[in-house]
């Protein structure tokens, strides 16, 4: 379970230390404010707190590039906004020195691919589509945790998968 | 239309699948704080399950104890009662100017436009004749 959680939060937050923190956060939330729940309760009642802290996170984010990013604009003119994790990818797995059998190879390789996409998402996109296919909480469920209307988790979802698979065609990937 | 989605939730499913693998391939000191934070937090759970039913009766009484004890004043409430209350008086008070100024008014335009020269109602001898004159 919480390696799970811990990989939802890289894929929202790109930070190993920012995502240990949310999940550990997140934990702690649930055994202290609701400890008197049912236990079947508790896996949907962990995601929403789970949305809620990576949420949390980007809102703090947010104030915080509000006063950083005037003065790192006069700084550098390099913009998080264009950086894109999937043209650096082939260079990282052209350095590795050890070569894995070619099967495994390949799938760590869709694999990576698959999970930068996945960080290209827009975020209520990605927090659809890992809660409704990973999680494989249904729609109603889904909507609970995000706080929205069960339409809007399907659109997501939609929109999430297209996305995805557009992502990956563009990359010659075919699964 | 159903096709398509049916090939959007194959696709999904594939990726899931390529998912649980990534966990199980985590890198292993990584899955161990993890594990350790896990087992904190699941301690912390057994606590407050424990906790629980003496928590209950003392919040209770603290609630009683915030609602009966005279001295637990809550000033920002008291504040904006008050501030509330005199914002209330001072419209009311607006209000009754602005409408006894509008009667005022009334009065002007009503003696201003009358057939009967301002200056009647300043006669004494009128008034009494008024009197006289009214059943």
């Amino acid at each position: 379970m919480e390696r799970r959680a811990y990989k939802q939060a890289l894929f929202a937050v790109r930070d190993e230390h920012t995502a240990l923190d949310i999940v550990q956060d997140a934990m702690l939330k649930l055994s202290e404010k609701y400890s008197h729940r049912p236990d079947e309760e508790l896996p949907l009642l962990f995601q929403r707190i789970l949305q809620n802290t990576i949420r949390d996170f980007y809102r703090r984010q947010k104030v915080r590039s509000m006063w950083t990013t005037p003065i790192s604009s006069l700084v550098s003119g390099d913009s998080e906004d264009e950086y894109d994790p999937l043209e650096t990818l082939e260079v990282e797995n052209e350095s590795k020195y050890a070569a894995p059998p070619p099967e495994l190879l390949e799938r760590a390789q869709v694999l990576a691919l698959i999970e930068k996409a996945l960080t290209k998402l827009p975020p209520r996109q990605r927090e659809a589509f890992i809660l409704r296919y990973w999680e494989e909480l249904d729609v109603a469920e889904a909507a609970k945790v995000m706080g929205c209307s069960e339409g809007s988790v399907k659109t997501h979802c939609s929109r999430a998968t297209h996305a995805l698979a557009g992502m990956l065609e563009k990359l010659g990937v075919t699964l | 239309m159903n096709t398509q989605s049916d090939s959007e939730h194959a696709l999904a499913a594939k990726i899931a699948r390529l998912l649980d693998q990534g966990v199980n391939d985590l890198d292993p000191a990584l899955s161990a704080k993890l594990l350790v934070a896990r087992k904190q937090a699941l301690g912390h759970y057994k606590e407050q399950r424990e906790r629980a039913p003496e928590w209950a009766p003392a919040w209770a009484g603290g609630a009683v104890a915030r609602v009966t004890e005279p001295h637990h004043f809550n000033f920002r409430l008291l504040a904006a009662t008050v501030a509330f209350v005199a914002a209330f008086a001072c419209a009311l008070a607006w209000q009754s100017l602005t409408q006894g100024g509008s009667e005022m008014a009334e009065v002007d335009v009503g003696l201003l436009t009358d057939d009967l020269p301002i200056n009647a109602y300043l006669d004494r001898g009128f008034d009494s004749w008024l009197k006289r004159q009214l059943p």
